[in-house]
């Protein structure tokens, strides 16, 4: 499958300063396709998910669409299909809802308001509060907007770090519910790290186990889910 | 009754001044954090390069506008040669280096033009019967045009923030650097963008102030003062303080000068300092700044 990924990741090494996080990672993600990284505190998930988007420095190879991306910046990378939600949803907190999707199709030359009116139809909510400051959403509506701003850059692959991060479950359920209809709908690749392993391995078609900076593990969501040491290690659940 | 007029009109010149420049304060420190100590000096040069162009027989209004180019190019290479190199080693440190580039401008200034002081044409019309009389009080026309470049370029920093793909940039920057990045913003370009227009505006308050004020050396020294009192007690990350502040501040400065003999010319300062403290004891974030609270 490797062959015609979207994402294709080899060898990838990152760090800071001098500590290296990541110690040469090896995975795919193909066209349509959704995956989850799953990992706990520290094993670096946003380290990963930084080094896809260009925001800090790595070495190894990513292709992206046929083209190495290892070199490019942010925005080249954003331009060439990636867009990032970022961990805690990094919002414009003092800027409109409406500003933040303005902001997210930056890279967008032109059709930025058919865009604003198919996410405001996607998150109804968000069309609601479009004049409210994004900082006064509550965090669900916080993550959603978000991810429509996200949205805004018309990407083929979709990289969304700990989504349920402080999230009620039920809320939780919502946006995975959410990201689900973004591939069934609007044909979007994505890449999830995790550390909710229920709800994320359920939506995955493959899953990749992330341990202090190596992939230990991986299969179908499926296997993963029915993996005794994974249910220890991330399902709190003993056997 | 006509004499507080007189003095009202004139305070609100002089506020907007300080206006000016207080928005050219906040507006980098909106995006960078930093206070810009080299500010008013960059706005000196650039109304001694105005005098150069006019004495040259240029039109004043287009000196003041090649002038406010230089502002934008002089004050947007300090954010890159200076401020971004040192910020990434030591934030701090980026004060001292600014303090240094207040200094080395002001002898830059020197050095090129003198230490004489030269006079400055104003824009508008200024000779001794160039005056509106507004309620029994003679008005300068001069004084009144101040006050309207202030109303001019708010309104033209309005429409740039919210009506132009560059503002709204300025605006993700100066919320949030990180998503800017990932939403495809270059930040370094529009810090240096930040920087420049700030470096322009500060020319344009030293343009506005020199005729009135005489064009020395020294020109830009008391104003910046005052003007980073107004950022302060307006909210140092509110371009709606900057202005309300230096209105502010330009009032109480013709009024103490005005009405309170005790204190007079001589005590404006230890006044602002007043101001200044108590503004930092009751309500650190200024009159409109946010207060750093946020949901985690």
């Amino acid at each position: 499958m490797s062959a015609e990924a979207l994402l294709n990741v080899t060898g990838l090494t990152a760090g800071y300063g001098p500590v290296e996080v990541l110690h040469g990672l090896d995975f795919t993600v193909a066209e349509g396709e959704i995956v989850v990284i799953l990992g706990a505190n520290g094993a670096g998930k946003t380290t990963t998910m930084r080094s896809v988007s260009g925001m800090i420095p790595r070495h190894g190879t990513v292709d992206f669409a046929g083209t190495h991306i290892s070199g490019s910046k942010p925005d080249a990378i954003l331009r060439a299909g990636i867009s990032q939600v970022p961990q805690g949803r990094g919002t414009f907190t003092d800027l409109s809802v409406e500003d933040n999707l303005m902001a997210g199709a930056y890279s967008v030359k032109s059709g930025v308001e058919e865009d604003l009116d198919r996410w405001y139809g996607v998150f109804p909510r968000l069309a609601e509060r479009r004049d409210q400051k994004a900082g006064s959403l509550s965090g669900g509506e916080q993550q959603m907007l978000a991810v429509a701003r996200a949205m805004m850059s018309r990407p083929k692959l979709l990289l969304c770090d700990e989504p349920s991060l402080g999230l009620a479950p039920l809320i939780t359920k919502e946006l995975f519910r959410v990201l689900g209809s973004l591939r069934e709908e609007h044909g979007m690749s994505l890449l999830i790290v995790e550390q909710n392993a229920g709800m994320a391995l359920a939506l995955a078609d493959r899953a990749y186990v992330l341990e202090t900076g190596s992939i230990v593990a991986t299969g179908t969501g499926d296997e993963l889910l029915a993996d005794d040491t994974i249910k220890e290690a991330y399902l709190g659940v003993v056997s | 009754m006509s004499l507080f007029l007189e003095r009202f009109v004139n305070g609100l010149a002089d506020g907007s001044i300080y206006a000016l420049l207080a928005l050219a304060l906040v507006v980098v420190f909106r995006s960078t954090g930093q206070l810009n100590f080299a500010q008013g000096e960059i706005g000196t040069m650039g109304a001694f390069f105005v005098s150069t162009l006019t004495l040259s027989g240029l039109p004043v209004w287009l000196s003041i506008g090649c002038a406010m180019v230089l502002g934008f190019f002089v004050s947007a290479g300090v954010e890159r040669i200076v401020v971004r190199p040192i910020e990434h080693r030591n934030p701090g440190a980026v004060i001292v280096a600014l303090i240094g580039v207040f200094l080395a401008v002001n002898q830059i200034v020197a050095m090129i033009w003198g230490v004489d002081a030269r006079s400055l044409p104003s824009v508008f019309p200024d000779d001794a019967d160039d005056f509106v009389t507004i309620g029994g009080a003679p008005i300068r026309i001069a004084r009144l045009g101040i006050i309207g470049v202030l109303i001019v370029v708010l309104f033209l920093l309005w429409l740039m923030f919210n009506k132009t793909k560059v503002g709204l940039a300025m605006r993700a920057v100066a919320n949030n650097q990180e998503s800017s990045n990932l939403v495809g913003i270059r930040v370094g370009s529009i810090l240096v963008v930040g920087w420049g227009l700030a470096g322009a505006i500060g020319v344009l308050a030293a343009a506005m102030l020199a005729p009135s004020a005489g064009l020395t050396g020294t020109l830009m020294l008391g104003p910046f003062l005052l003007a980073s009192v107004a950022a302060v007690l307006g909210g140092l990350d509110s371009p709606v303080g900057a202005v309300v502040g230096g209105l502010i501040i330009g009032l109480t400065e013709a009024f103490i000068v005005g009405y309170v003999d005790f204190l007079g010319a001589d005590m404006l300062f230890p006044v602002m300092l007043v101001i200044l403290l108590l503004v930092l004891l009751l309500r650190p974030a200024g009159l409109f700044g946010t207060e750093r609270v946020e949901r985690v």
